[in-house]
């Protein structure tokens, strides 16, 4: 081993020999880093999740709308639609809100349809006659509520519907089917009292992805009141709460940043005499100020690429082990039924280097560059 | 006469243009003869410090030049002025200058830690100049923990790593007793008589009234008094 090598090995001494001092310095590091990429892996994973959910969704949403409330849309429609050029399949969809004077929540019921069989995250199965019904985990959470047990909703006046819980959906896609009740088309119809000719929405697919707008164009010309929703819109939307909500997120986020500047000042400001003196022994007995810059150099990453990676390995556990138990309190006003989510290991490479260069850079920076003072300054102070 | 130091009307001024502005040392002109032992003389505060610190390329003289091996290196960049002292100057510090923390070991080798020499290379020279100090029994104690004249005797061994033409000792026996005044003497001539060249800035009589010390350069008020006839 030569030079460099060597002044490596002297640096990782020389943090030794103050461990105390770094070991406390490497602790904040981490703590610090791990609040950071707890925020940055969960506001990840939570987006990264909804969009994949999405993705599973049709490309138009078709809505009918009256007096610029949205109405229920007559079925007849379809006949209509399907004579579009472009148009794929299409489907009616039945849903509404429940609000639940029990627990104070609104639920959504929604009729089992197609696309529904895609979420194969359940445990039990899907209803199939008007009294069975699979719920979202908070729905479930809230009515402390288990398979096969019962679950009625109050349809008015001292009148009940009384269902049996056949499926709960797993807290991997909490954050579409949290606050779910499945049922039944025809249990759905008869509890909201649809009219029969009549659906909640319809959902069209499209051919050719690049048709889209194209075909949205010509429903709205066909059906002047209709309201067609695309797909990208959708995920525009939820871009957006997910910005929003990610302001909170935000402003935590620099709370720590800022934090960890003044840590970064703290160490800028000075350096102590004792290293003072030390710089100027090793200038003096030979040590190019070069040599000087290289120590502290490998000083500070050592100590700032350890705790960058502890606190990485933190946060990860943190958030995908523990279910980000120290931010949920944070993150509550994401729902009104605030989904017990699992969230998957989706990590943004991309973050974690834009962090990187955000802590380990300018924590290896502050070591330098104030011994750099000190290394270019003449040796000879070390003689008195 | 072989001179391996030559300085021509070196002048140093600290906190030059300040109130507190001192002139060091003035107009100084000396020559330090290869493989003899020279000593400065003086009072305190006569520069001798601020004189052992240009020869041995510590700082840059305000004015003057300053000769290593021929070469003037009064003007020289920090780079290259680092590059003579590390070939050419052991240095034995006042209060030695030791890293706290860390073993004589360490201590002694830490000069050749940025340079390319081999590492198997490095513990042969190590070992062998811990020998000749007694200091192998010590060799994993941390400095600390060391007597005055142990401590003295790493920084000994220190200078002598890289090999160096000169060694320059700052008033070696300040925070010595006589008797480990005399050791540090012994080991001084042992390394003269290896051939290397001494000088050592004191006001210890006990260096300078040594019979076998022929080339004393007295100090006083930042100029040289006179020098002994060679
Ligand atoms: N870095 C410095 N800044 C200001 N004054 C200094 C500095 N170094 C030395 N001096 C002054 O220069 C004079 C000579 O000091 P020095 O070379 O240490 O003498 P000696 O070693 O003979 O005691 C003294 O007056 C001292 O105070
Ligand atoms: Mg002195």
């Amino acid at each position: 081993m030569k030079g460099n090598g060597r002044i490596i090995e002297y640096a990782l001494s020389t943090l030794a020999r103050r461990k105390f001092k770094n070991f406390s310095v490497a602790a904040v590091f981490s703590v610090l880093i791990a609040v950071l990429s707890s925020i940055l892996f969960l506001t990840h994973a939570y987006k990264t999740e909804t969009l994949k959910l999405l993705d599973n969704s049709p490309a138009i949403i078709l809505q009918n709308m009256s007096g610029g409330r949205h109405e229920l849309i007559p079925t007849e429609y379809i006949k209509t639609l399907s004579g579009i050029a472009g148009v794929g399949q299409i489907a009616p969809r039945y849903w509404g809100y429940y609000y639940d004077s029990l627990t104070s929540a609104n639920y959504t019921l929604m009729a089992v349809d197609e696309g529904m069989q895609d979420v194969k995250l359940i445990e039990g199965r899907m209803p199939q006659t008007d009294t069975e019904c699979a719920v979202g985990r908070g729905v479930a959470d809230l009515r402390q509520a288990g398979l096969k047990d019962d679950f009625f909703l109050i349809t008015g006046a001292e009148q009940s519907v009384n269902l049996k819980i056949v499926g709960i959906f797993t807290a991997n896609s909490a954050i579409l089917t949290n606050d779910l009740v499945v049922m039944t088309k025809d249990g759905l119809v008869k509890f909201f009292n649809m009219p029969a000719d009549r659906a909640t929405d319809i959902t069209i697919e499209v051919n050719n992805p690049a048709e889209v707008s194209m075909v949205a164009r010509k429903i709205r010309h066909a059906f002047p009141n209709s309201r067609p929703i695309l797909k990208s819109e959708l995920i525009r939307t939820y871009d957006n709460i997910f910005n929003w909500r990610g302001g909170i997120v935000l402003t935590m986020f620099f709370g720590a940043i800022a934090a960890f500047m003044i840590f970064v000042w703290d160490k800028a400001t000075g350096i102590n005499a004792q290293e003072r003196q030390e710089i100027g022994i090793l200038k003096a007995i030979g040590w190019e100020t070069s040599d000087v810059l290289t120590l502290k150099f490998w000083e500070g990453a050592v100590v700032a690429i350890c705790s960058f990676f502890t606190g990485l390995i933190l946060a990860y556990v943190h958030v995908f082990y523990f279910n980000a138990q120290f931010l949920a309190p944070v993150l509550k006003g994401w729902s009104v039924l605030f989904p017990r989510f699992e969230p998957m290991p989706y990590i943004d490479i991309y973050q974690i280097f834009v962090l990187f260069f955000l802590t380990v850079v300018p924590y290896v920076a502050a070591g330098v560059v104030p011994s750099w003072k000190a290394a270019i300054s003449d040796p000879d102070v070390v003689m008195r | 006469m072989d001179a391996v130091i030559r300085t021509e009307g070196v002048s140093k001024v600290f906190n030059a243009g300040l109130a507190d502005e001192v002139r060091a040392i003035a107009a100084v002109s000396i020559e330090i003869p290869r493989g003899r032992i020279t000593v400065f003389k003086g009072p305190s505060g006569s520069g001798k410090t601020t004189l052992l610190g240009l020869i041995g390329c510590m700082s840059r003289p305000t004015e003057g030049k300053i000769f290593v091996e021929g070469k003037d290196v009064a003007k020289l960049p920090e780079r290259f002025l680092t590059n003579v002292r590390r070939k050419t100057f052991g240095f034995i510090f006042q209060h030695f200058n030791l890293i706290r923390g860390l073993t004589v070991r360490e201590n002694v080798m830490l000069p050749l830690y940025p340079t390319d020499i081999d590492g198997r290379q490095m513990e042969r020279r190590m070992e062998e100049i811990l020998d000749k100090l007694d200091l192998t029994a010590k060799r994993a104690v941390k400095v600390e923990k060391l007597s005055g004249g142990q401590q003295q005797r790493v920084a000994i061994a220190r200078a002598m790593i890289n090999e160096p033409a000169v060694i320059l000792a700052d008033e070696p026996t300040a925070h010595l007793d006589t008797k480990l005044s005399e050791d540090f003497l012994n080991i001084v001539t042992t390394l003269n008589i290896d051939g290397k060249t001494i000088v050592i800035a004191t006001h210890d009589p006990l260096i300078y009234d040594k019979p076998y010390i022929d080339n004393i350069i007295e100090m006083r008020d930042g100029a040289v008094k006179e020098t002994a006839p060679l």
